[in-house]
Protein backbone atom coordinates (compact mmCIF):
# COMPACT_ATOMS: atom_id res chain seq x y z
CA UNK A 1 0.00 0.00 0.00
CA UNK A 2 1.29 3.31 -1.02
CA UNK A 3 0.51 6.42 1.25
CA UNK A 4 -2.88 7.17 1.53
CA UNK A 5 -2.68 8.02 4.69
CA UNK A 6 -5.35 8.51 6.61
CA UNK A 7 -7.25 7.45 3.94
CA UNK A 8 -6.88 3.76 4.33
CA UNK A 9 -9.40 1.83 5.34
CA UNK A 10 -9.36 0.88 8.78
CA UNK A 11 -8.26 -2.81 9.36
CA UNK A 12 -9.29 -3.84 12.15
CA UNK A 13 -7.91 -6.89 14.23
CA UNK A 14 -9.25 -9.78 12.72
CA UNK A 15 -12.64 -11.05 14.60
CA UNK A 16 -14.04 -14.37 14.45
CA UNK A 17 -15.98 -14.94 11.69
CA UNK A 18 -19.82 -15.61 12.35
CA UNK A 19 -21.16 -12.53 13.87
CA UNK A 20 -21.95 -11.06 10.42
CA UNK A 21 -21.58 -14.32 8.49
CA UNK A 22 -24.70 -15.09 9.04
CA UNK A 23 -26.68 -18.61 8.06
CA UNK A 24 -24.77 -20.03 5.48
CA UNK A 25 -24.98 -23.51 5.74
CA UNK A 26 -22.66 -24.64 2.80
CA UNK A 27 -19.42 -26.04 2.38
CA UNK A 28 -16.55 -25.07 5.10
CA UNK A 29 -14.91 -23.54 2.31
CA UNK A 30 -18.06 -21.45 0.85
CA UNK A 31 -18.82 -20.79 4.21
CA UNK A 32 -14.91 -19.61 4.55
CA UNK A 33 -15.35 -17.16 1.95
CA UNK A 34 -18.67 -16.00 3.00
CA UNK A 35 -16.89 -15.37 6.31
CA UNK A 36 -14.05 -13.43 4.55
CA UNK A 37 -16.81 -10.99 2.59
CA UNK A 38 -18.70 -10.35 6.42
CA UNK A 39 -15.27 -9.22 7.26
CA UNK A 40 -14.46 -7.26 4.16
CA UNK A 41 -17.74 -5.30 4.27
CA UNK A 42 -16.41 -3.57 7.75
CA UNK A 43 -13.63 -2.66 5.89
CA UNK A 44 -11.18 -5.96 6.27
CA UNK A 45 -8.79 -5.21 4.02
CA UNK A 46 -6.75 -8.40 4.32
CA UNK A 47 -9.28 -10.25 4.67
CA UNK A 48 -10.02 -9.06 0.93
CA UNK A 49 -6.90 -10.05 -0.11
CA UNK A 50 -8.02 -13.78 0.90
CA UNK A 51 -11.22 -13.39 -0.92
CA UNK A 52 -9.06 -12.04 -3.72
CA UNK A 53 -6.52 -14.61 -3.93
CA UNK A 54 -9.33 -17.38 -3.53
CA UNK A 55 -11.69 -15.73 -6.33
CA UNK A 56 -10.01 -13.42 -8.64
CA UNK A 57 -8.83 -15.68 -11.12
CA UNK A 58 -12.22 -17.54 -11.29
CA UNK A 59 -13.44 -13.71 -12.08
CA UNK A 60 -10.91 -13.14 -14.63
CA UNK A 61 -11.34 -16.31 -16.07
CA UNK A 62 -15.24 -15.78 -16.59
CA UNK A 63 -14.90 -12.41 -17.78
CA UNK A 64 -12.10 -13.05 -20.07
CA UNK A 65 -14.27 -16.11 -21.66
CA UNK A 66 -17.30 -13.63 -22.25
CA UNK A 67 -15.34 -11.19 -23.46
CA UNK A 68 -12.40 -12.14 -25.13
CA UNK A 69 -10.30 -9.36 -25.35
CA UNK A 70 -7.77 -9.07 -22.47
CA UNK A 71 -7.29 -5.63 -21.98
CA UNK A 72 -10.84 -5.05 -21.69
CA UNK A 73 -10.95 -8.30 -19.47
CA UNK A 74 -8.43 -6.97 -17.13
CA UNK A 75 -10.65 -4.00 -16.86
CA UNK A 76 -14.30 -5.20 -16.07
CA UNK A 77 -12.76 -7.88 -13.41
CA UNK A 78 -11.08 -4.68 -11.81
CA UNK A 79 -14.38 -2.89 -11.73
CA UNK A 80 -15.94 -6.56 -10.36
CA UNK A 81 -13.45 -6.84 -7.49
CA UNK A 82 -13.98 -3.32 -6.40
CA UNK A 83 -17.56 -3.92 -6.40
CA UNK A 84 -17.15 -6.81 -4.21
CA UNK A 85 -14.97 -4.51 -1.67
CA UNK A 86 -17.56 -1.69 -2.11
CA UNK A 87 -20.99 -3.50 -2.21
CA UNK A 88 -19.80 -6.35 0.36
CA UNK A 89 -22.21 -5.49 2.81
CA UNK A 90 -25.12 -6.66 0.31
CA UNK A 91 -23.99 -10.32 0.57
CA UNK A 92 -26.49 -12.38 2.17
CA UNK A 93 -25.28 -15.38 3.05
CA UNK A 94 -28.78 -16.55 3.73
CA UNK A 95 -29.08 -16.16 -0.32
CA UNK A 96 -26.60 -18.21 -1.80
CA UNK A 97 -22.82 -18.99 -1.63
CA UNK A 98 -20.15 -16.07 -1.14
CA UNK A 99 -19.02 -17.71 -4.79
CA UNK A 100 -22.31 -17.41 -6.58
CA UNK A 101 -22.65 -13.72 -5.73
CA UNK A 102 -19.44 -12.58 -6.71
CA UNK A 103 -19.28 -14.93 -9.80
CA UNK A 104 -22.90 -13.24 -10.95
CA UNK A 105 -21.81 -10.06 -10.19
CA UNK A 106 -18.73 -11.23 -12.73
CA UNK A 107 -20.49 -12.31 -15.28
CA UNK A 108 -23.47 -9.55 -15.14
CA UNK A 109 -20.62 -7.02 -15.90
CA UNK A 110 -19.11 -9.06 -18.79
CA UNK A 111 -22.37 -9.44 -20.16
CA UNK A 112 -23.14 -6.11 -20.07
CA UNK A 113 -19.78 -4.96 -21.24
CA UNK A 114 -20.06 -6.87 -24.49
CA UNK A 115 -24.01 -5.92 -25.33
CA UNK A 116 -22.99 -2.71 -24.69
CA UNK A 117 -19.81 -3.35 -27.36
CA UNK A 118 -22.27 -5.46 -29.97
CA UNK A 119 -25.07 -2.13 -30.44
CA UNK A 120 -21.78 -0.57 -32.11
CA UNK A 121 -20.56 -3.59 -34.11
CA UNK A 122 -23.76 -5.80 -34.70
CA UNK A 123 -22.27 -7.31 -37.99
CA UNK A 124 -18.62 -8.17 -36.79
CA UNK A 125 -21.00 -9.96 -33.75
CA UNK A 126 -22.91 -12.17 -36.74
CA UNK A 127 -19.07 -12.99 -38.14
CA UNK A 128 -17.56 -13.65 -34.55
CA UNK A 129 -21.27 -16.15 -33.63
CA UNK A 130 -20.63 -18.42 -36.57
CA UNK A 131 -18.20 -20.37 -34.91
CA UNK A 132 -19.58 -22.75 -31.94
CA UNK A 133 -17.50 -23.20 -28.62
CA UNK A 134 -18.53 -25.69 -26.95
CA UNK A 135 -14.89 -27.52 -28.22
CA UNK A 136 -13.08 -24.84 -27.04
CA UNK A 137 -14.72 -24.44 -23.74
CA UNK A 138 -14.47 -28.06 -23.09
CA UNK A 139 -11.35 -27.38 -24.09
CA UNK A 140 -10.63 -24.97 -21.81
CA UNK A 141 -12.35 -26.81 -19.36
CA UNK A 142 -10.21 -29.62 -18.95
CA UNK A 143 -7.36 -30.83 -16.30
CA UNK A 144 -8.04 -30.37 -12.05
CA UNK A 145 -10.78 -31.67 -10.70
CA UNK A 146 -13.28 -29.08 -10.79
CA UNK A 147 -12.95 -29.09 -14.50
CA UNK A 148 -13.45 -32.77 -15.27
CA UNK A 149 -16.66 -32.67 -12.57
CA UNK A 150 -18.06 -29.59 -14.61
CA UNK A 151 -16.63 -31.71 -17.92
CA UNK A 152 -18.19 -34.77 -16.62
CA UNK A 153 -21.60 -32.80 -16.07
CA UNK A 154 -21.91 -30.76 -18.90
CA UNK A 155 -21.31 -34.20 -21.21
CA UNK A 156 -24.41 -35.29 -19.21
CA UNK A 157 -26.54 -33.10 -20.94
CA UNK A 158 -28.20 -33.30 -24.28
CA UNK A 159 -27.01 -31.64 -26.75
CA UNK A 160 -28.74 -28.60 -27.43
CA UNK A 161 -28.70 -28.31 -23.92
CA UNK A 162 -25.36 -28.58 -23.45
CA UNK A 163 -24.81 -25.63 -27.01
CA UNK A 164 -27.57 -23.74 -25.21
CA UNK A 165 -25.64 -23.24 -22.11
CA UNK A 166 -22.36 -22.80 -23.29
CA UNK A 167 -22.95 -19.84 -25.80
CA UNK A 168 -25.18 -18.25 -23.44
CA UNK A 169 -22.72 -18.67 -20.41
CA UNK A 170 -19.21 -18.54 -21.82
CA UNK A 171 -20.20 -16.33 -24.50
CA UNK A 172 -22.74 -14.24 -23.16
CA UNK A 173 -25.57 -14.24 -25.60
CA UNK A 174 -29.32 -13.99 -24.74
CA UNK A 175 -31.70 -16.82 -25.17
CA UNK A 176 -32.82 -15.19 -28.69
CA UNK A 177 -29.30 -14.91 -29.83
CA UNK A 178 -29.12 -18.68 -29.22
CA UNK A 179 -32.65 -19.51 -30.44
CA UNK A 180 -31.35 -18.17 -33.62
CA UNK A 181 -27.98 -19.73 -33.96
CA UNK A 182 -29.47 -22.79 -33.41
CA UNK A 183 -32.45 -22.63 -35.25
CA UNK A 184 -34.73 -23.51 -32.64
CA UNK A 185 -37.90 -21.38 -31.46
CA UNK A 186 -37.04 -18.93 -28.12
CA UNK A 187 -39.38 -20.61 -26.00
CA UNK A 188 -37.59 -23.94 -26.62
CA UNK A 189 -34.12 -22.63 -25.94
CA UNK A 190 -35.53 -20.93 -22.76
CA UNK A 191 -36.81 -24.22 -21.77
CA UNK A 192 -33.97 -26.44 -22.55
CA UNK A 193 -31.91 -23.43 -20.53
CA UNK A 194 -33.47 -24.54 -17.27
CA UNK A 195 -33.93 -27.81 -17.84
CA UNK A 196 -29.82 -28.05 -18.34
CA UNK A 197 -28.96 -25.72 -15.25
CA UNK A 198 -31.44 -27.66 -13.19
CA UNK A 199 -29.72 -31.07 -14.41
CA UNK A 200 -25.98 -29.28 -14.05
CA UNK A 201 -26.88 -27.99 -10.44
CA UNK A 202 -28.03 -31.84 -9.38
CA UNK A 203 -25.29 -33.52 -11.30
CA UNK A 204 -23.00 -30.53 -9.55
CA UNK A 205 -24.30 -31.57 -6.30
CA UNK A 206 -24.42 -27.37 -5.44
CA UNK A 207 -25.79 -26.80 -1.84
CA UNK A 208 -29.42 -25.22 -2.07
CA UNK A 209 -30.11 -22.11 -0.44
CA UNK A 210 -32.75 -19.84 0.68
CA UNK B 1 -51.27 -9.62 -8.20
CA UNK B 2 -52.15 -12.92 -9.28
CA UNK B 3 -50.87 -14.70 -12.82
CA UNK B 4 -52.67 -17.48 -14.40
CA UNK B 5 -51.00 -20.70 -13.68
CA UNK B 6 -50.08 -20.73 -17.77
CA UNK B 7 -48.44 -17.07 -17.58
CA UNK B 8 -46.52 -18.06 -14.52
CA UNK B 9 -45.44 -21.07 -15.68
CA UNK B 10 -44.15 -19.54 -18.76
CA UNK B 11 -42.46 -16.38 -16.76
CA UNK B 12 -40.59 -18.92 -14.88
CA UNK B 13 -39.01 -20.83 -17.76
CA UNK B 14 -37.09 -17.89 -17.67
CA UNK B 15 -35.16 -18.75 -14.70
CA UNK B 16 -32.34 -20.57 -16.59
CA UNK B 17 -31.75 -17.61 -19.11
CA UNK B 18 -32.22 -15.27 -16.82
CA UNK B 19 -29.54 -17.33 -14.20
CA UNK B 20 -26.63 -16.82 -17.34
CA UNK B 21 -27.96 -13.10 -17.90
CA UNK B 22 -28.60 -14.84 -21.52
CA UNK B 23 -31.33 -11.87 -21.00
CA UNK B 24 -32.06 -8.85 -23.05
CA UNK B 25 -32.38 -5.48 -20.49
CA UNK B 26 -36.38 -5.38 -20.53
CA UNK B 27 -36.61 -9.09 -20.36
CA UNK B 28 -34.40 -9.20 -17.45
CA UNK B 29 -36.32 -6.29 -15.66
CA UNK B 30 -39.72 -8.22 -16.10
CA UNK B 31 -38.44 -11.07 -14.67
CA UNK B 32 -36.80 -9.34 -11.66
CA UNK B 33 -40.80 -7.94 -10.74
CA UNK B 34 -41.43 -11.75 -11.19
CA UNK B 35 -38.90 -12.59 -8.76
CA UNK B 36 -39.50 -9.91 -6.18
CA UNK B 37 -43.30 -11.68 -5.80
CA UNK B 38 -42.18 -15.45 -6.28
CA UNK B 39 -39.90 -16.52 -3.48
CA UNK B 40 -39.90 -19.99 -5.19
CA UNK B 41 -38.52 -18.16 -8.24
CA UNK B 42 -35.95 -16.92 -6.54
CA UNK B 43 -34.88 -19.74 -4.55
CA UNK B 44 -34.37 -21.77 -7.89
CA UNK B 45 -32.79 -19.22 -9.55
CA UNK B 46 -30.56 -18.84 -6.63
CA UNK B 47 -30.38 -22.43 -6.91
CA UNK B 48 -29.12 -22.20 -10.45
CA UNK B 49 -26.61 -19.63 -10.13
CA UNK B 50 -24.84 -22.07 -7.63
CA UNK B 51 -24.24 -24.30 -10.96
CA UNK B 52 -23.56 -21.14 -13.15
CA UNK B 53 -20.68 -19.94 -10.35
CA UNK B 54 -18.83 -23.76 -11.17
CA UNK B 55 -19.30 -23.39 -14.44
CA UNK B 56 -17.40 -19.80 -14.11
CA UNK B 57 -15.01 -21.38 -11.61
CA UNK B 58 -13.97 -24.13 -13.87
CA UNK B 59 -12.81 -21.23 -16.26
CA UNK B 60 -10.32 -19.78 -13.58
CA UNK B 61 -7.10 -18.51 -14.87
CA UNK B 62 -4.03 -16.65 -13.79
CA UNK B 63 -4.39 -13.21 -13.04
CA UNK B 64 -2.75 -10.58 -14.76
CA UNK B 65 0.17 -8.59 -13.33
CA UNK B 66 -0.53 -6.00 -11.07
CA UNK B 67 -3.93 -6.26 -11.31
CA UNK B 68 -3.94 -7.33 -8.07
CA UNK B 69 -2.40 -4.03 -7.08
CA UNK B 70 -4.27 -1.86 -8.88
CA UNK B 71 -7.54 -3.32 -7.56
CA UNK B 72 -6.26 -3.52 -3.52
CA UNK B 73 -5.27 0.44 -4.04
CA UNK B 74 -8.13 1.47 -5.57
CA UNK B 75 -9.85 -0.84 -2.40
CA UNK B 76 -7.70 1.72 -0.09
CA UNK B 77 -9.56 5.13 -1.57
CA UNK B 78 -13.00 3.88 -2.17
CA UNK B 79 -15.61 4.43 0.49
CA UNK B 80 -18.04 1.35 0.71
CA UNK B 81 -21.65 0.95 0.36
CA UNK B 82 -23.15 0.63 4.08
CA UNK B 83 -25.44 -2.24 5.07
CA UNK B 84 -29.28 -2.50 4.20
CA UNK B 85 -30.80 -0.55 6.67
CA UNK B 86 -28.91 2.48 6.24
CA UNK B 87 -29.52 2.37 2.51
CA UNK B 88 -33.41 2.28 3.08
CA UNK B 89 -33.77 5.42 3.18
CA UNK B 90 -32.24 6.38 -0.55
CA UNK B 91 -29.30 7.90 -0.70
CA UNK B 92 -29.62 12.04 -2.45
CA UNK B 93 -28.50 11.50 -5.68
CA UNK B 94 -24.64 12.64 -5.82
CA UNK B 95 -23.44 14.96 -8.36
CA UNK B 96 -21.18 12.78 -10.42
CA UNK B 97 -18.68 16.05 -10.41
CA UNK B 98 -18.79 15.78 -6.05
CA UNK B 99 -18.16 12.29 -6.62
CA UNK B 100 -14.99 13.04 -8.56
CA UNK B 101 -13.48 15.62 -6.62
CA UNK B 102 -14.38 13.46 -3.01
CA UNK B 103 -11.74 10.78 -5.24
CA UNK B 104 -8.99 12.77 -5.78
CA UNK B 105 -9.04 14.80 -2.53
CA UNK B 106 -8.62 11.13 -1.16
CA UNK B 107 -5.91 10.89 -3.34
CA UNK B 108 -4.43 14.46 -2.96
CA UNK B 109 -1.07 13.07 -1.99
CA UNK B 110 1.78 15.01 -1.61
CA UNK B 111 4.29 15.73 -4.43
CA UNK B 112 4.23 13.77 -7.88
CA UNK B 113 3.32 9.76 -8.03
CA UNK B 114 4.15 7.75 -11.37
CA UNK B 115 0.92 5.93 -11.22
CA UNK B 116 1.27 3.22 -13.51
CA UNK B 117 4.46 2.87 -12.84
CA UNK B 118 4.56 2.85 -9.14
CA UNK B 119 3.43 -0.23 -6.87
CA UNK B 120 0.01 0.95 -6.19
CA UNK B 121 -0.41 1.18 -10.12
CA UNK B 122 -2.65 4.00 -8.75
CA UNK B 123 -3.83 4.68 -12.60
CA UNK B 124 -6.72 2.24 -12.45
CA UNK B 125 -7.01 2.75 -8.94
CA UNK B 126 -8.55 6.02 -9.37
CA UNK B 127 -9.67 4.92 -12.51
CA UNK B 128 -11.55 2.24 -11.06
CA UNK B 129 -13.13 4.13 -8.05
CA UNK B 130 -14.36 7.28 -10.47
CA UNK B 131 -15.64 5.11 -12.75
CA UNK B 132 -17.81 3.34 -10.14
CA UNK B 133 -18.92 6.58 -8.69
CA UNK B 134 -20.19 7.61 -12.36
CA UNK B 135 -21.74 4.52 -12.62
CA UNK B 136 -23.13 4.14 -9.42
CA UNK B 137 -26.86 3.36 -9.14
CA UNK B 138 -27.24 6.36 -7.09
CA UNK B 139 -26.43 8.96 -9.73
CA UNK B 140 -28.03 7.74 -12.77
CA UNK B 141 -30.52 10.39 -12.22
CA UNK B 142 -28.01 13.05 -13.30
CA UNK B 143 -27.72 15.37 -16.15
CA UNK B 144 -26.36 13.16 -19.78
CA UNK B 145 -23.83 16.21 -19.83
CA UNK B 146 -22.47 15.39 -16.22
CA UNK B 147 -22.40 11.91 -17.23
CA UNK B 148 -20.40 12.25 -20.25
CA UNK B 149 -17.91 15.03 -18.69
CA UNK B 150 -17.44 12.43 -16.20
CA UNK B 151 -17.30 9.75 -18.16
CA UNK B 152 -14.32 11.44 -20.15
CA UNK B 153 -12.78 11.97 -16.90
CA UNK B 154 -12.86 8.53 -15.80
CA UNK B 155 -10.99 7.76 -19.05
CA UNK B 156 -7.95 10.18 -18.19
CA UNK B 157 -7.63 8.35 -14.60
CA UNK B 158 -7.95 4.95 -15.47
CA UNK B 159 -5.51 5.53 -18.67
CA UNK B 160 -2.59 3.20 -18.09
CA UNK B 161 0.05 6.11 -18.49
CA UNK B 162 -2.26 8.65 -15.09
CA UNK B 163 0.48 10.28 -13.72
CA UNK B 164 -0.83 12.72 -10.79
CA UNK B 165 0.66 15.88 -9.88
CA UNK B 166 -0.16 18.14 -6.76
CA UNK B 167 1.14 21.51 -6.25
CA UNK B 168 0.72 24.85 -4.44
CA UNK B 169 -1.43 27.67 -5.84
CA UNK B 170 -0.04 31.04 -6.00
CA UNK B 171 -2.52 32.86 -3.59
CA UNK B 172 -3.27 29.95 -1.51
CA UNK B 173 -4.41 26.32 -2.28
CA UNK B 174 -3.19 23.14 -3.84
CA UNK B 175 -3.99 21.98 -7.35
CA UNK B 176 -4.37 18.49 -8.53
CA UNK B 177 -3.54 17.37 -12.05
CA UNK B 178 -3.91 13.84 -13.37
CA UNK B 179 -2.37 13.98 -16.66
CA UNK B 180 -2.56 10.96 -19.31
CA UNK B 181 -0.21 11.34 -22.40
CA UNK B 182 -1.53 8.75 -24.29
CA UNK B 183 -4.94 10.10 -23.87
CA UNK B 184 -3.61 14.00 -24.40
CA UNK B 185 -5.99 15.12 -21.56
CA UNK B 186 -5.56 15.72 -18.06
CA UNK B 187 -8.02 16.29 -15.28
CA UNK B 188 -7.49 19.12 -13.11
CA UNK B 189 -8.80 19.49 -9.63
CA UNK B 190 -8.10 22.41 -6.77
CA UNK B 191 -8.57 22.93 -3.24
CA UNK B 192 -8.71 25.96 -0.54
CA UNK B 193 -8.15 28.57 -3.69
CA UNK B 194 -8.31 32.17 -2.83
CA UNK B 195 -11.80 33.14 -2.80
CA UNK B 196 -11.94 36.19 -5.64
CA UNK B 197 -14.72 38.93 -6.26
CA UNK B 198 -18.20 37.55 -7.40
CA UNK B 199 -17.05 39.32 -10.47
CA UNK B 200 -14.11 37.50 -11.36
CA UNK B 201 -13.59 33.71 -11.75
CA UNK B 202 -10.24 31.05 -12.15
CA UNK B 203 -9.86 30.54 -15.79
CA UNK B 204 -7.53 27.07 -16.95
CA UNK B 205 -4.85 27.33 -19.99
CA UNK B 206 -3.23 25.19 -21.76
CA UNK B 207 -0.43 27.18 -23.11
CA UNK B 208 2.34 25.82 -25.35
CA UNK B 209 4.05 25.84 -29.05
CA UNK B 210 0.34 24.95 -30.71
CA UNK B 211 -0.60 28.25 -28.96
CA UNK B 212 -2.78 29.69 -26.46
CA UNK B 213 -5.86 27.97 -25.39
CA UNK B 214 -8.63 27.98 -22.61
CA UNK B 215 -9.42 25.29 -21.24
CA UNK B 216 -12.73 26.76 -19.05
CA UNK B 217 -13.31 28.72 -15.85
CA UNK B 218 -13.71 26.75 -12.66
CA UNK B 219 -16.69 25.52 -10.73
CA UNK B 220 -17.10 25.36 -7.54
CA UNK B 221 -17.37 21.72 -6.26
CA UNK B 222 -17.84 20.57 -2.61
CA UNK B 223 -15.76 20.30 0.28
CA UNK B 224 -13.56 23.73 -1.08
CA UNK B 225 -12.76 21.51 -4.31
CA UNK B 226 -13.70 23.14 -7.53
CA UNK B 227 -15.27 20.94 -9.81
CA UNK B 228 -13.08 18.41 -11.79
CA UNK B 229 -12.25 20.26 -15.14
CA UNK B 230 -10.84 17.78 -18.08
CA UNK B 231 -9.00 19.29 -20.46
CA UNK B 232 -8.05 17.36 -23.61
CA UNK B 233 -6.37 17.91 -27.42
CA UNK B 234 -2.87 18.64 -24.43
CA UNK B 235 -0.28 18.72 -27.27
CA UNK B 236 3.91 18.39 -26.62
CA UNK B 237 5.77 21.11 -24.80
CA UNK B 238 2.37 22.37 -23.23
CA UNK B 239 2.04 24.31 -19.87
CA UNK B 240 -1.47 24.08 -17.63
CA UNK B 241 -1.76 27.84 -16.34
CA UNK B 242 -4.01 29.09 -14.14
CA UNK B 243 -5.36 32.87 -13.83
CA UNK B 244 -8.27 35.05 -12.54
CA UNK B 245 -10.50 36.18 -15.06
CA UNK B 246 -13.38 38.00 -15.51
CA UNK B 247 -16.86 35.27 -14.70
CA UNK B 248 -17.47 35.12 -18.33
CA UNK B 249 -13.49 34.14 -19.12
CA UNK B 250 -11.06 36.13 -21.31
CA UNK B 251 -9.50 35.49 -24.70
CA UNK B 252 -6.18 35.65 -23.39
CA UNK B 253 -4.47 34.68 -19.62
CA UNK B 254 -4.21 37.88 -17.64
CA UNK B 255 -0.91 38.14 -15.45
CA UNK B 256 -0.21 36.79 -12.62
CA UNK B 257 -0.35 33.00 -13.37
CA UNK B 258 -1.55 31.25 -10.38
CA UNK B 259 0.08 28.03 -11.65
CA UNK B 260 1.90 27.46 -14.55
CA UNK B 261 2.53 23.36 -14.51
CA UNK B 262 4.75 22.08 -17.54
CA UNK B 263 2.82 18.80 -18.83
Amino acid sequence: MTATGSQEPRNPARRAPGAGAGRSTGTSAGTDLAAQIALVARGDAAAFDVVFERIGPSVFGVVKRVIRDPAQSEEVTQEVLLEVWRTASKFDAGRGSATAWVMTLAHRRAVDRVRSVQKESERERRIAAADIPYDEVIEAVESSLERERVRRCLNSLTAVQRESVTLAYYRGYTYGQVASLLGVPTGTVKTRMRDALIRLRDCLGVPEWG
Amino acid sequence: MKLSRAKKRDEHTLAGAYAMDAISAPDRDRFERHLAGCEECAREVASLREATAVLGSAAAEPLPAGLKERVMAAAAVTRQQPPADEAITKPHARSAGAAVGTWLRSLAWPGRLALAAGAAGAAAVLAVAVVFGVTNGSIQQQLDQVQASSQQIAVVLTARDAVMTTGPVVGGGTATIVMSHSRHALVFTAQGLHALPASRGYELWLIGPAGTRPVGMLTAGSHGMTGPVIASGVRQGDHLALTAEPVGGSPQPSAPMMLDVAL
